[in-house]
């Protein structure tokens, strides 16, 4: 016998023959997902923008605000010089990105090793939490999420989901991606002694650009 | 293993006369406890959140081919491979012989307690790979050449001074100063060329998500994705107890994960890997394979310790334990310590080499209150404690002492007489309200006082009040 034979028959030695099926199963796990607002947390503020800054912030996400898409380019400018920074990122080879007018700044669509500055998109933001999602894809290396010092990304305002089911629901039934990553403020570690310390090996700067009127 | 194999008892007197370790342990302890308290407190639906947890976990144990199945068609589907292990030498083999294949020189590895217990430090060593431990703490204790002493913080037992010494002759160069700042930022510097150099990436996961074939690891550092997109081959080892049916289920379970963990609300990074490299994708590996592994859990579903499948590893239960924040992890000579440990390391390593954990345990209940999931850990302590009774595992001493006890306590007028003349002799043991020093029970003694008994028994005492319906004062 395979190992999998043997654990499979182990399993149903013990769960005894009498077995629900398929359908009643999922019924079942399907009834443990019901009133969900039960058993999870109320959002900071009623509003989603609003309750996800509170707790984006809360973790030591940065936020700015812009009214549209050609907006963003200013907003990291403005970024970059409070921080003392050269006008130059990695910058997310996406299309709604490469089309923004980022004259004076320097954009590369590769990433070094101790990449200073990464600009990239957000799928979704959820406001329960102050997360940021990212899907890998052909336009979105996982690495530009972790290799720049500071990690600046884009959300669009009606990207804005209430609660971590949202994400879920959002995702149910579509094509996966290899890697989807909800990022909750920057890189940090309490390792030593118990004392919080940012830019763990990930980025040490977690700023978002809230795009909407 | 690596540690000399001393008794239990002899690990917890070295542990007690440690006073750094004592400082370290409570520095973090107690950290954790408050923290774990405020998120609760900020949370009010945390006793219906961890009922519903509860539930989840029981659905799925008692489901659990059918998920192991689902898993494996998805996860294959998602371009995984699925790898089957019944216990931790097929899960090394399987991991070393994937390295191997690969021809790898460096592997990176991203904190994972089911890859400490089935043994994989050793096995990437034997088979002369360089292993490179990415959390910062696995990083600290693998200079170190030690074994984790918690399952969320492996390195707690380390005071900051001597992570400074470690990093001051274990990085070059050496780190500037021995502040935490500074020593995480030289710590980054070092491993980055590693993650960007290895052959091959090994993570655990805390969830495998039945229907979409993904496994999620949660990390504060990012050092799960840094070790798992680089390589060309990522390897996932999870026990088989880790599946919930969806994404929605593994929120869930989260919410509870990481307020018990740390008093946090959510990880900084929580991600669902699912399969390889997409064609086309910017980064990513080109293998995935994921190693199930049983070792002892298909034995936990058919006996008493089933509910302990349900442990989703938050460390909640060792952070309020009396027993481990005064002997710290390593006293209890497992891979998993505190009240947790003390009902796993029996099904893993067997009952007769770990029969004192089970008596190393107050009974106070606390573990059981904070459990995110209800696991009730006294009760299953005293299930081992019972087991090595009918096994014959207790020593002689200790079997004759509860026989003799045993003759009395079923003879109600001996019994009394007895404990008459014991509580009397007690009380003239004592001084200043406590007893020091007890015959026949030095090791009780050594560590701590007994209070002076008031020089009645109970019964002495109730019979008094029946007769003089006063209340004793």
């Amino acid at each position: 016998m395979t190992a999998r034979e043997r654990i499979l028959a182990a399993i149903r030695d013990s769960l005894g023959p009498r077995r629900a099926a398929p359908q009643a199963v999922a019924a079942e796990a399907a009834a443990l997902l019901e009133n969900p607002q039960a058993t999870r947390p109320r959002l900071a503020a009623p509003d989603l923008a609003e309750a996800f800054a509170l707790k984006a912030t809360a973790l030591g996400t940065t936020i700015d605000h812009v009214p549209d898409m050609a907006g963003v380019p200013a907003a990291l400018r403005r970024y970059l010089d409070a921080h003392g920074l050269p006008p130059a990122l990695a910058l997310q080879p996406a299309a709604e990105l490469a089309r923004l007018d980022w004259d004076g700044i320097a954009t590369r669509p590769t990433l070094a090793p101790d990449e200073p500055v990464g600009l990239g998109l957000a799928v979704w933001g959820i406001a329960e939490t102050g997360s940021l999602v990212i899907h890998s894809g052909p336009d979105n290396p996982i690495l530009l999420a972790f290799l720049p010092l500071h990690h600046v990304m884009v959300l669009r305002r009606d990207h804005l989901l209430a609660h971590l089911e949202g994400y879920a629901a959002a995702m149910q039934g579509a094509a996966q991606p290899r890697n989807a990553i909800l990022i909750t403020g920057p890189s940090g570690t309490t390792d030593i002694e118990g004392s919080y310390v940012r830019g763990a090996h990930g980025p040490g700067f977690l700023h978002v650009i809230l795009v909407g009127p | 293993m690596d540690a000399p194999q001393l008794a239990f008892k002899e690990r917890a007197a070295a542990a007690l006369a440690d006073g750094a370790l004592k400082i370290a342990i409570e520095r973090t302890t107690g950290n954790a406890e408050r923290k774990r308290a405020a998120a609760v407190a900020a949370f009010p639906e945390f006793e219906a959140a961890r009922a519903r947890g509860k539930a989840i976990k029981d659905h799925v144990i008692a489901h659990l081919d059918h998920y192991l199945e689902m898993f494996e068609r998805n996860a294959t589907a998602a371009g995984a491979q699925v790898h089957w292990a019944a216990d931790d030498a097929e899960a090394r083999a399987i991991v070393t012989r994937i390295c191997l294949d690969a021809k790898a020189r460096i592997v990176t590895r991203s904190k994972s307690m089911l890859g400490e217990e089935i043994g994989l430090p050793h096995a990437l060593a034997d088979a002369g790979i360089e292993r490179v431990e990415t959390d910062l703490a696995e990083h600290i204790i693998q200079l170190a050449g030690e074994r984790p002493s918690h399952i969320v913080w492996p390195a707690m037992h380390r005071t900051r001074e001597q992570v400074a010494q470690l990093f001051m002759s274990g990085h070059d160069p050496a780190p500037a100063a021995d502040d935490p700042a500074t020593m995480v930022q030289s710590a980054r510097r070092i491993l980055r060329a590693k993650f960007l150099g290895a052959d091959v990436g090994i993570s655990g996961a805390n969830f495998l998500v039945a229907d979409t074939g993904a496994t999620c690891t949660v990390t504060n550092e990012g050092n799960a994705e840094l070790t798992t997109t680089p390589p060309r081959i990522h390897i996932v080892t999870a026990g088989i107890e880790k599946l919930v049916p969806s994404t929605a289920h593994a929120f869930a379970l989260l919410r509870l994960l990481v307020r018990s963990a740390t008093g946090g609300e959510m990880t900084q990074y929580t991600t669902f890997h699912h399969g390889p490299k997409r064609a086309g994708d910017a980064d990513g590996p080109e293998e995935k394979h994921i190693v199930l592994v049983d070792n002892g859990r298909t034995r936990m579903l058919g006996d008493e310790f089933r509910a302990m499948l349900r442990c989703i590893r938050c460390g909640a239960c060792m952070n309020h334990c009396v027993v481990y924040r005064q002997i710290g992890g390593h006293a209890y000579g497992g891979t998993y310590p505190g009240p947790m440990g003390a009902v796993l390391t029996p099904v893993l390593d067997g009952l007769a080499q770990s029969r004192d954990l089970a008596h190393a345990c107050t009974m106070n209940g606390r573990c059981a209150e904070v459990c995110p999931v209800g696991i009730p850990l006294p009760t299953l302590l005293r299930a081992w404690r019972r087991r090595s009774w009918r096994e014959r595992l207790e020593p002689g001493s200790v079997r004759a002492g509860l026989g003799l006890w045993a003759m009395v306590a079923r003879r109600p007028r001996l019994y009394r007489l007895a404990s008459r003349i014991g509580v009397r002799a007690l009380r003239l043991m004592g001084r200043r309200g406590w007893v020091r020093s007890l015959p026949l029970a030095k090791g009780w003694t050594a560590y701590r006082d007994m209070p002076r008994p008031s020089g009645r028994t109970f019964m002495e005492q109730y019979r008094a009040e029946q007769a003089g319906r006063r209340t004793p004062e």
